[in-house]
């Protein structure tokens, strides 16, 4: 229910995976890739992740969504070359009711970005940045 | 040692690898019959361990003889077998054999100690007048085998009429998942204590220096490298610097003997000289620090050593690296942890940078 992946992620899949009959809401989130951050034209991005550790933590988001709301939770991150407009991590949460799927698919996408260890690289048209937090570090060629 | 080549091949590769005591099968521990010992094989072995200076050798018996059998016929085979461990033993100038006491497949714990005291005074009374000693080991309690709780060893003894050539061999892996707790100084002390009270170190004639892959009171034996398994390195330092057992020969029984045990020997004489055990630990950067080092690197702290003294270690190695600790979370084995974190030998330890996933 949780991985990274290299390939594209297929959302349709992923939400079959938490689309069962007892859930009458299946909510989904696509984090995607856009063109522009912080004032500067993106090309493409590259994620990298400390792999077994990423998915591990993303097990332990999908589990502590399912004790606090009930809801089933499946997680996908694409790592490697990703280009504008394609998905590089998917959520699905599927719940008996919306109210819950809202709120613990806000809290899966938020924890992922503080405690799964995965990170970006911006290629820009001038130069390639790694981005830690706030910090974007330029990154050797 | 191994005995491949003939016996006192186990005393000279011994001492190529700087062992003072080893342990040997004087036969093939998984059969019944041997051909009666060559006394020239003997006497080259005698010569042998004059020539190396190998302190101490000792025997294990084999692993088909079980001296608690109900099985009127197992139990006299295993009689007159073990036996002839003593008569082979004694050839050579060992001063043990070492035995797994043996299992009462069924038949019950009392009936089997019973059978035990019954076959080792019929022993000891058969071979009176020899010098080699028999040493009951400790043993890890799986499945009806006998010798897991130090009460039962004690009975034992006691039974047989507390002979002089009567000793014990205290396995730690076996101990530690018979239920003894030996990991620390306190429980170290402890279990020494009771194993003092209920059978006497003055009977404590040989150690076997195992760590244990399976945890304590699970009673699986498992051996595994010293300080690499749930005991933990501190207990062998306790054993070797023990001025109570200075005298007693320990003996290492850990896997891939050909290659480790060199490794486990050099463990145990570092821990000895009052050293503190240098250890390997894989580093692994991310973000903009897998840049310097993308592959992560391996690298040598001393025992002890913390995530913190960690990065100062990395920093000395590549200034760029400095400060990461206070850049980045630490995970050790794919788990967050605080800057004091004690490391352990073979431990991942991952530099994690603000994330930026999503």
């Amino acid at each position: 229910m949780c991985r990274i992946t290299q390939e594209p992620i297929d959302v349709r899949a992923l939400e079959a995976k938490v689309a069962g009959a007892s859930n009458g809401a299946v909510l989904t989130f696509v984090g995607q890739v856009r063109n522009h951050s912080r004032q500067r034209e993106v090309a493409y991005l590259e994620y990298n992740a400390y792999i077994p550790m990423a998915e591990k933590q993303m097990r332990k988001i999908a589990a502590e969504a399912k004790a606090r709301w009930g809801v089933d939770v499946a997680i996908e991150h694409r790592i490697g070359r990703i280009e504008l407009q394609e998905a590089s991590v998917v959520i699905c949460v599927g719940s008996p009711h919306r109210a819950e799927a809202f709120e613990a698919c806000r809290y899966c996408i938020d924890t992922l970005k503080e405690t799964v260890p995965i990170w970006k690289k911006e290629v820009c048209p001038d130069g390639a940045f790694w981005i830690e937090g706030e910090d974007a570090i330029q990154a050797q060629p | 040692m191994p005995t491949a080549g003939g016996l006192s091949n186990s005393l000279t590769g011994g001492k190529e690898i700087g062992c003072t005591a080893v342990q040997l099968f004087t036969g093939s521990p998984r059969q019944w019959h041997h051909p009666p010992l060559d006394p020239e094989v003997a006497a080259k072995f005698r010569q042998t361990q004059a020539e190396t200076g190998i302190a101490v050798a000792v025997a294990h018996d084999s692993y088909l003889i079980n001296l608690a059998a109900p099985d009127p016929d197992i139990l006299d085979r295993s009689r007159k077998a073990f036996r002839r461990e003593l008569d082979r033993s004694e050839m050579l100038g060992l001063p043990w054999v070492v035995t797994h006491m043996g299992a009462h497949l069924d038949s019950g714990e009392e009936a089997g100690i019973a059978l035990l005291i019954e076959s080792t005074r019929a022993i000891l009374e058969e071979t009176e007048g020899m010098q080699v000693g028999i040493a009951m080991e400790t043993t890890a309690g799986q499945g009806t085998g006998l010798g897991y709780r130090f009460e039962q060893i004690a009975r034992v003894l006691e039974g047989a009429g507390a002979h002089p050539r009567l000793g014990v061999c205290l396995d730690t892996c076996h101990i530690f998942v018979a239920g003894y707790d030996i990991r620390d100084e306190e429980s170290y002390q402890k279990t020494f204590a009771e194993f003092d009270r209920l059978i006497g170190l003055d009977r404590l004639k040989v150690i076997h220096a195992n760590d244990a892959k399976k945890p304590l009171g699970s009673r699986v034996d498992r051996h595994e490298h010293l300080g690499e398994g749930e005991i933990g390195i501190e207990t062998f330092r306790l054993l070797v610097t023990d001025p109570r057992l200075k005298n007693i020969p320990i003996i290492i029984e850990t896997p891939d003997s050909e290659t480790m045990h060199a490794v486990n020997l050099a463990k145990l004489k570092r821990l000895a000289a009052g050293g503190s055990l240098g250890m390997r630990v894989t580093v692994r950067f991310f973000g903009h620090y897998s840049d310097f080092s993308p592959d992560g690197m391996e690298v040598s702290v001393p025992g002890g050593a913390t995530v913190a003294s960690l990065s100062a270690i990395l920093a000395e190695k590549d200034g760029r690296l400095a400060g990461i600790e206070r850049h980045c979370r630490a995970a050790v084995n794919e788990e967050y942890v605080a800057p004091d974190a004690v490391l352990q030998e073979g431990d991942e330890v991952a530099f994690i940078p603000p994330m930026s996933g999503g």
